[in-house]
């Protein structure tokens, strides 16, 4: 049986807004193609993480006073970070996990929490607490040459800026910043995303180019996922698209 | 009083007049329209009883309700917010009906639940005596915004608050509020010792991982459900406590508890209203309540309203219960899990402006842990999502039927016999009640 390995960073910190649903959703896609899906966890006071072994390093979103706590740690990960998401492992990053990989963040407090700089961007938030992007939000994603509709729940006061490769066009809501065009960051191996939902529960052309990227890593022989009954996420989709894109 | 204050009473109350008069309730626009006017109208009345207040995430009707029972009883003349109106102009509008034209307030008792977040504005213009605080959960965060935000509006509050505070011990987050105000010597903690499934792990989604204090994190001896248990700081000795009321001998299956030696029997079967039946007990002990009168309450007093409340329909009994939140929904996948029985659940979830617009809440559920459910039936605006949510942990699919249609799903559900239970979130509770009573009462009527 093929195995995903999963690290899971911060589980029990960044946990708002049901992201560790996430992880449920890639195990029960990959379990129905007979692929399993090893979860280890990384939080403060983990000793000795090999972040070399894992396909995807997983991390969601925060609250501000949370999203402090862990600055320090995080920092020291750093190296192994960058160093495995050059070898090719997969980043999926939720809000807080998204901000942290860019330059800083400029929180409602003004301080100043830097990331770990792998990619260009930055995100400043307004010092007015009230002022956030809130709603429901229709973003179209390109996966593997195919376009697709991505749809999820914002909620984020940061506002990220100087994107270079955006995850998706906003067709519905705000996106990286209030009233923008583009939405995410993204790269073969990142998806960088202010979308909760969790995002993996209603999209699971997401979730399948994650298993599937995850999958083939490292192997001579490529797989194709077998298309699974997805009657209810669809189903789901078609509400949710006919009441805010109509 | 400014005669600013004594016009604004003079003014609502001759709009409350005016709608009796047209024979209409006015519900909540009187006091809606008062405070738009002046945003310091509460001033205005003058309260001749003792206020108490219950707040907190999740139990605020339901203890409001146990208190006014107990409190009401030889006669006594409450004022309430019974209908669950816990804004400021809620409250606005309860003493606008119940006042004179000069805006006295007279009662044995003004018992009032409200909202976390709107506790400093309206207790900085009544003077409050007793504040209950029950738990903070995350709870509609689209709305509501982050928890620990919360908390601080409300430890500001009591850091000049010197009246009773009646604080769940066993949360950290309700706990912490207890320190607020060093010179207060009336805070009170109750407590309830560990039952029988308490956890050693956290088993659901919970918040105040860390001190508060320190920020180091928490260690817990026993969860009893989300974050509520045995708590310590290792560091800084946080959670110390000597409880005002411990419940002890907690037994789900009789129901019962015991608690100043005494032991008590009630309604309720499950942990987290052994925290509200708790939180009840200490307000009746502060008020020196006759315990005989206490005992009866805790032993017959059913809040209903879609809290627990039983339906019947052939030889199907139902338990429909309010849920807003993971903590909430939670306790009823608990209660009926630890019923062994097979069982069928319906679900109704909506994404209503009151509700929170953002549903991913219901990822914090554990379904996991379903025990002999063997149909699911989903309705209500995002009955889809609570689909999905429910298969991809592991449920059987098949299992599942969808009907957004309230009427449709209840019709589905008695479409079969045995054991039903209901869980609704907030604007889904009430529809979820009349189309229940509608099926039944449609059904008893056809088979006369």
């Amino acid at each position: 049986m093929k195995t995903i390995k999963i690290l899971h960073m911060y589980s029990n910190i960044l946990d708002l807004y049901g992201d560790s649903g996430n992880m449920e959703v890639l195990k029960y896609r990959s379990k129905m193609r007979n692929i399993d899906c090893e979860i280890e966890y990384h939080s403060l006071g983990t000793e000795n993480t090999d972040f070399s072994k894992y396909d995807l390093i997983y991390l969601g979103g925060g609250a501000d006073f949370e999203q402090q706590l862990l600055g320090d740690d995080l920092q020291k990960c750093k190296n192994d970070i960058i160093s495995a998401y050059k070898n090719g492992t997969f980043l999926l990053l939720i809000c807080g996990g998204y901000q942290l990989m860019g330059q800083y963040y400029l929180d409602s407090n003004k301080e100043n929490i830097p990331g770990l700089g792998l990619f260009d961007y930055h995100t400043v938030a307004s010092s007015d607490k009230g002022k956030r992007c809130i709603g429901n939000i229709v973003v179209e994603a390109e996966l593997n040459g195919k376009k697709t509709k991505v749809i999820g729940f914002e909620n984020h006061g940061g506002q990220t800026m100087n994107i270079t490769k955006p995850f998706g066009k906003v067709l519905f809501g705000n996106g990286n910043s209030f009233n923008d065009s583009t939405e995410g960051y993204f790269e073969e191996n990142v998806i960088a995303t202010y979308l909760h939902g969790p995002l993996l529960s209603k999209n699971p052309d997401v979730a399948d180019y994650i298993i599937e990227y995850c999958a083939n890593r490292n192997q001579q022989d490529k797989i194709t996922l077998a298309p699974l009954n997805d009657e209810l996420e669809n189903k789901c989709r078609e509400v949710m698209f006919d009441r805010l894109l109509k | 009083m400014k005669i600013i204050d004594l016009l604004t009473v003079f003014f609502g109350k001759l709009m409350v007049k005016t709608l009796h008069l047209l024979k209409r309730d006015g519900g909540n626009a009187p006091g809606l329209v008062l405070w738009t006017l002046n945003k310091k109208c509460l001033r205005a009345f003058k309260v001749d009883c003792p206020i108490i207040a219950v707040t907190g995430t999740n139990g605020k009707t339901s203890v409001t309700n146990y208190i006014n029972n107990i409190f009401s009883q030889g006669d006594k003349h409450i004022i309430t917010n019974h209908q669950g109106n816990n804004l400021d102009t809620g409250i606005c509008s309860l003493l606008l009906n119940n006042c004179t034209m000069t805006g006295k307030v007279h009662a044995d008792y003004l018992v009032l639940e409200v909202d976390e977040s709107h506790v400093p504005v309206v207790f900085s213009q009544l003077k409050l005596e007793t504040l209950v605080v029950l738990n903070f959960f995350r709870d509609q965060l689209d709305r509501n915004g982050e928890v620990e935000t919360l908390i601080l509006k409300v430890k500001k509050f009591v850091e000049t608050f010197d009246g009773n505070l009646i604080l769940n011990g066993d949360d950290p987050n309700t706990y912490r509020l207890g320190l607020a105000n060093p010179n207060n010597k009336n805070v009170r903690y109750f407590s309830v010792e560990k039952y029988k499934y308490a956890t050693d792990k956290l088993y659901e989604a919970g918040e105040g991982h860390f001190c508060p204090d320190c920020g180091t994190a928490l260690e817990y001896d026993y969860y009893q459900y989300s974050h509520i248990g045995s708590f310590h700081c290792p560091k800084c000795g946080f959670g110390k406590k000597t409880p005002y009321v411990q419940f002890k001998n907690v037994d789900l299956s009789e129901p019962s508890f015991c608690v100043d030696g005494e032991k008590y029997y009630t309604v309720n079967n499950s942990i987290y209203n052994m925290y509200n039946l708790a939180a009840v007990y200490s307000a009746a002990k502060v008020y020196n309540i006759d315990k005989d009168i206490v005992r009866e309450c805790i032993l017959n007093f059913k809040v209903n309203n879609g809290r627990m409340e039983e339906f019947r329909y052939n030889n199907s009994v139902l338990t429909l219960n309010l849920a807003k939140n993971p903590v909430g929904a939670n306790m009823t996948i608990r209660m009926l899990n630890e019923n062994e029985n097979p069982k069928e659940l319906l679900f109704v979830l909506n994404d209503n402006l009151a509700d929170g617009h953002d549903v991913s809440w219901i990822w914090d559920i554990n379904f996991t842990i379903f025990n002999n459910v063997t149909r699911v039936v989903t309705s209500g605006t995002r009955a889809y999502d609570i689909a999905v949510r429910i298969k991809s942990s592991g449920y059987d699919p098949e299992k599942i039927v969808v009907k957004p249609d309230l009427d449709q799903a209840v019709e589905s559900l008695f479409s079969t016999d045995g054991r039903k239970y209901a869980i609704a979130n907030y604007t889904a509770v009430q529809p979820t009640r009349a189309a229940l009573k509608k099926f039944i009462e449609t059904k008893a009527g056809d088979k006369q």
